[in-house]
């Protein structure tokens, strides 16, 4: 079955066109809604909510797409990033005195508690998937049931909210007249990128997806790299959890439980390319900048939020049947060429 | 079968595990050993084994569907909303349920144009086709919580088999769905073990390409198997709105999470090709008696989730080291057949 | 039942490419009930895209497939099994999941178009099938469980229970024992009397020789010799199938001294595959390895890469003991191996030529911050592809633009920027033209005369002749003979492998 999900890339040499067609794409839902409902949709407001939801959003996907890029997937991001999201918030108001005040130093513990969350969890999907060799599906299935449970069990299913001023306001502030997060959003992407297209991990990670036996045979510590890749996850998600407790003022169990899915219509819209390239994440950023556009068109357009739903799965099966359909015309093509004997 | 290879199948172990939880729940509260109790434990486990019983197929044939309690829960939602619309015979209990078969398998047909037609991975293809099917039930066909259901299925949710008070003066009821599922779970047995079908199910989980030189077709095959899972669902959607006796189109999302669980600590292995209906059972049966009898360890409800997940983890665990060591001890065959 | 008339099953000018690749160019072929067919050539030469084109798989450009009195331009695999012809493949095609008994048996369910199945009737097939050629094996065990001997013969009476009329056989006898090869053509003879038609796919001259009634060769899609097997010499039949043109004389360099032993192994074993192996390889010096499939001669060259678990033993490179069972300390201590199927083990199909030369050892490459440098990495690719002579304009291009001979010089290559003391290849010119076959022995030789050492593994005798400064035959996990320089020759390491 994971033959299946690696297969699933787009060609190498779409690649790059792929995020010329992604902004042509974007271009396009951008005037239509913009024709359509012009009222709401074009407005500096929509724009600026637009700007602050993008961000947990592309991350998340950044996560799916880094477990993809190696031929596995990671379905406990949302788990993950409402644990981290819990932790900090408990000790945020924990600390907060009866005025709603509280030390910067606070924050930052609290924000780092946060992220240690996400970085055990990645620790606990890595031994599951590099140690104990179990499928990437099923393993971060079971730890999604796991840590979404116990986020449950602690919090009895009730939200965190009230969270500190100095911290919401990270999660609505500007950074030089741009949102905050979503300044945080460019600064992780270019990181990704950069690790994936420059560094050692990056290759690695790239050949693992590629063809993991061969990978074993060169001797690169794949399974170090693996694990790795789902402790980076952890990490990105949990940073996730706490841009959207900044910006709702709030953490609960359950946020989110549409994201995965939206996560990877995002991915495999953006185009998860074996050879890596910038185009990568830039994809993953400007596919999660079109659904986010058509998020806000239909609601401009008073589409109920359900149709939204629908629309993200048809958006996946409809990339997915291009992808598929591209795919076995250029693999039949080239591979055939030096499989024959 | 020798001794040594009975103990190690997955079935066995999760017997024990089943005994021995129940001895621990038991101890604390001797409650858990009543009958009205076990008769609790079917009662919830008759939908989740029908959906049990679809996914294990589909893991048998080497794919997942995280779709199907949408699909039950759209078909048993449609049937009841029909049934008002078109203003049908209230008191069948036969109407219904055929809407909502037909439905699913509608619904699990869509899933075999994607999967089997279109060759999308089976994740991504049921995970974008569960969007679609709940985001167009809940615009189109309705969003509102319908809590008078028709009559026919209203009374079916306490038609008992077996109903009496017990010298302690709880209420006894075994529910008559006992029979019908019963049947459909031997069946279902007998499908895969008696059919080309259900051995072309563990052969496409055995390997595609053999499968394909077989003569077997594969497409039809998938088709077939997603039409069938969706059927399948589409009666458990239905059984469900019944025993719940409301219709709410915002239920059952989520809870593949608990099927999935029971149809792998069973036995299934997700790779495809293995799998028992027996193992389904208890896997089904175990998950249940879990979650139902966590309150009687005094631990709140709302650890239910954690206990499965838990459950889940080690159960994987568990079958992850028993996977490493046996590919060690058959590194020999598979080396040679790398030549 | 005697029928009058012979049945013939004949394929007329078929045409097949892949991308721009032609598999087959306008080749036809005639085969008859009551006769066993050689259908020879090697690696490359065309001859599984003809079985598959025979047995639906795949469909032919052009050209026309006759089976009895029916013609087709294609067929589906479901038809080509209805029209009777059959197919065992190299794979075996065996469902690892289910038990011997089920492989055996869906096929004759499947082609009765039965809906159910039970298991005393599966019983029944399977063993009258198995009893069909003699075979006594255990058909309740699921297949996974079987040994790969065992599973050629399930893989044979599945195909000779479903009253076949025209069988193929891929190359079957690679994993057989003399013994076992003997009953396979006992048992080819029994069908040859019922009227099967036979191709027996095969590059070993004498088996064919003494099997086959006709013959067809291949060689670079095209049929270069067709006719009765008594019209030709096996002189004629060898070069039909390698092309004259090509050299075969011996080119194992000279050896400078062989008292500095580089690689010494001591008692290495890993019960049941192989015990007690011991041998030593000298600077430049290159050692073959043969046996059987199934000798342990793949498990033995992984056990010295740390890839395969061994349990005693001790391997020393340079003087220094290797820690065993770890690829990574084999790496650092210089031993480099080249696995058998470059598609799947060796290469990174989709990644650029580029990509691939740096696939091992990535850390040595890397600068501060685990960064790695573009221009240093394109001048080590620029490097290999001249030293290699590997045929690309540009080393973005992607690994499947290259012809296998040169895939394969990209393997080798991405394993020399490690500098290894010791190679290990294992079939190393498998699935490679014959030209370039030939070009890569000399770049063994090459590195050889540098001082670099080889094990290489093969079953291609005359490869090693060509190459190797000695020879042992691994039969059964043991050393059967070590063949030292002077007394190697083929026929005497034919007989020592049989």
């Amino acid at each position: 079955m994971n033959e299946r999900l690696q297969r699933m890339s787009t060609s190498g040499l779409l690649a790059d066109r792929k995020v010329t067609q992604l902004m042509g794409f974007t271009t396009f839902i951008f005037l239509i809604f913009t024709i359509f409902s012009f009222n709401i949709f074009f407005t500096p407001e929509n724009f600026r909510s637009m700007a602050y939801q993008v961000p947990e959003i592309a991350i998340l996907s950044i996560a799916v797409m880094l477990s993809m890029l190696t031929g596995g997937i990671d379905l406990s991001i949302v788990g993950i990033s409402n644990a981290a999201a819990l932790v900090a918030a408990y000790i945020m108001t924990e600390q907060m005195s009866a005025t709603g005040e509280i030390s910067s130093l606070w924050i930052i513990i609290a924000c780092l508690s946060g992220i240690l969350i996400g970085l055990i969890c990645g620790v606990i999907n890595s031994i599951l998937i590099a140690i104990l060799n179990v499928t990437p599906i099923l393993a971060t299935l079971a730890t999604m049931t796991l840590f979404n449970g116990i986020a449950i069990g602690i919090t009895n299913g009730i939200s965190v909210s009230d969270l500190p001023k100095q911290f919401i306001r990270v999660g609505n502030g500007t950074f030089f007249g741009i949102p905050t997060p979503f300044v945080l959003m460019v600064a992780i992407a270019a990181f990704v990128g950069f690790l994936i297209n420059r560094t050692g991990l990056g290759l690695k990670l790239l050949l693992i997806g590629t063809n993991r036996k061969a990978a074993q045979y060169s001797v690169m510590g794949d399974r170090k790299v693996i694990a790795w890749t789902y402790i980076l996850s952890g990490f990105l998600s949990s940073l996730a959890g706490l841009i959207i407790a900044a910006r709702t003022s709030a953490a609960s169990p359950d946020f989110g439980n549409s994201y995965i899915l939206l996560a990877i219509v995002i991915v495999v819209l953006g185009g998860i390319n074996p050879l890596g390239g910038f185009g990568t994440v830039t994809g993953v950023v400007l596919a999660t900048v079109v659904l986010q556009m058509v998020s806000s068109g239909f609601n401009a357009l008073r589409f109920s939020q359900f149709f939204y739903l629908a629309a993200q799965g048809g958006v996946l099966v409809a990339v997915m049947i291009l992808n598929t359909v591209l795919e076995n015309r250029r693999v039949n093509k080239s591979i055939n060429k030096s499989l024959e004997s | 079968m020798n001794i040594r290879k009975l103990l190690r199948r997955n079935e066995t172990v999760l017997i024990f595990a089943i005994i021995i939880f129940s001895l621990v729940i038991g101890s604390k509260s001797p409650e858990f050993f009543t009958t009205a109790n076990l008769f609790d434990i079917l009662r919830s486990s008759f939908v989740q084994l029908l959906f049990a019983l679809g996914v294990l197929i589909v893991i048998i044939s080497g794919g997942i569907d995280v779709s199907f309690p949408i699909v039950g829960i759209f078909a048993g939602y449609t049937a009841v909303v029909m049934m008002r619309k078109f203003q049908l015979n209230e008191e069948s209990l036969l109407i219904p349920i055929t809407l909502a078969i037909i439905i699913g398998a509608i619904l699990g047909g869509f899933n075999a144009i994607a999967i089997a037609g279109f060759g999308i991975p089976t994740l991504i293809a049921t995970l974008g086709t569960a969007g679609i099917f709940r985001g167009l039930m809940l615009s189109f066909i309705g969003a509102s919580f319908i809590s008078d259901i028709p009559v026919g299925l209203d009374n079916f949710s306490t038609a008992d088999l077996i109903k009496f008070e017990s010298d302690a003066g709880t209420l006894v009821r075994l529910h008559v769905l006992v029979i019908p599922v019963a049947v459909i779970t031997i069946a279902v047995s007998l499908l895969l073990n008696r059919t080309i079908f259900g051995r072309s199910v563990y052969a496409l989980g055995g390997g595609i390409e053999p499968t394909r030189r077989l003569g077997i077709s594969i497409k039809r095959t998938q088709a077939k198997i997603y039409m069938l899972v969706g059927g399948l669902s589409g009666l458990a959607g239905i059984l469900y709105v019944s025993l719940q006796r409301k219709a709410n189109p915002y239920d059952l999302a989520g809870s593949e999470l608990d099927v999935i669980a029971a149809v792998v600590l069973g036995g299934a292995s997700i790779m495809g090709g293995y799998g028992t209906v027996f193992g389904t059972v208890l896997g089904v049966l175990f998950i249940n008696m879990m979650k139902n009898n966590l309150v009687l360890l005094g631990v709140s409800s709302s650890w239910q989730r954690a206990a499965v997940g838990v459950l889940l983890v080690l159960g994987i665990t568990i079958q992850a080291i028993g996977e490493n060591r046996k590919s060690k001890r058959q590194k020999t065959a598979a080396n040679k057949e790398k030549e | 039942m005697v029928s009058t008339k012979t049945l013939n099953y004949s394929v007329e000018n078929i045409v097949k490419s892949f991308g721009g690749a032609k598999a087959l160019s306008s080749v036809s072929m005639s085969v008859s009930g009551g006769e066993v067919h050689c259908l020879a050539g090697e690696n490359g030469s065309g001859k599984s895209t003809l079985i598959k084109i025979m047995s639906g798989v795949h469909a032919p450009d052009s050209g026309i497939i006759r089976l009895v009195e029916k013609e087709f331009s294609s067929l589906s695999p479901r038809q080509a099994v209805q029209e009777g012809v059959q197919v065992i493949f190299q794979d075996f095609s065996l469902l690892p999941n289910l038990t011997a008994a089920e492989n055996i048996a869906l096929p004759t369910y499947i082609y009765e178009n039965s809906r159910y199945i039970n298991k005393k009737s599966t019983m029944k097939i399977a063993q009258e099938a198995l009893d069909l050629i003699g075979v006594d094996i255990d058909i309740t065990l699921p297949v996974s469980e079987i040994s790969i001997a065992s599973k050629q013969l399930i893989a044979i009476a599945r195909a000779t229970n479903l009253g076949v009329k025209m069988l193929f056989m891929d190359e079957p006898t690679t994993a057989l024992t003399r013994k076992e090869i003997n009953r396979l053509f006992t048992v080819i003879n029994q069908i040859r009397a019922r009227g099967v038609a036979t191709v027996f796919v095969s590059h070993k001259i004498d088996e064919i020789q003494e099997i086959c009634n006709t013959i067809t060769v291949l060689r670079n899609g095209s049929v270069v010799a067709d006719g009765l097997m008594k019209d030709f010499s096996t002189k004629q039949i060898s070069e039909a199938m390698t092309g004259q043109d090509v050299l075969t004389t011996r080119i194992t360099p000279e050896l400078k001294s062989i008292k500095q032993k580089v690689v010494q192994v001591s008692n290495l074993s890993a019960i049941p595959t192989f015990s007690n192996i011991s041998f030593s390889i000298a600077a430049g010096e290159i050692l073959g390895v043969t046996g059987l499939l199934g000798s342990g001669r793949t498990e033995l060259a992984e056990a010295i890469f740390g890839k395969y678990q061994v349990d005693s033993g001790e391997i020393s490179v340079d003087g220094l003991k290797l820690p065993l069972n770890s690829s990574k300390a084999a790496l650092a201590a210089g031993i480099g191996y080249v696995p058998p199927d470059r598609l799947t083990q060796g290469l990174f199909l989709e990644q650029s030529i580029l990509r691939n030369l740096i696939a091992v050892g990535i850390d040595r490459y890397k600068k501060g911050w685990g960064l790695l440098p573009r221009k240093n990495l394109a001048q080590v690719g620029d490097r290999w592809i001249s030293d290699l002579k590997i045929k690309t304009k540009n080393p973005a291009n992607p690994v499947t633009s290259l012809s296998g001979g040169n895939q394969q010089r990209v393997v080798l290559a991405k394993w020399f920027a490690t500098n290894p003391h010791l190679m290990i290849l294992n079939g190393p010119t498998v699935g490679v033209d014959v030209g370039s076959k030939r070009e890569i022995l000399e770049i063994i030789r090459d590195r050889a005369q540098s001082g670099m050492s080889f094990l290489l593994v093969s079953d291609d005798i005359p490869e090693l002749i060509q190459i190797c400064h000695r020879v042992i035959v691994i039969k059964n996990g043991k050393i059967s003979k070590e063949f030292s320089e002077s007394e190697l020759n083929e026929s005497d390491l034919y007989k020592e492998l049989n």
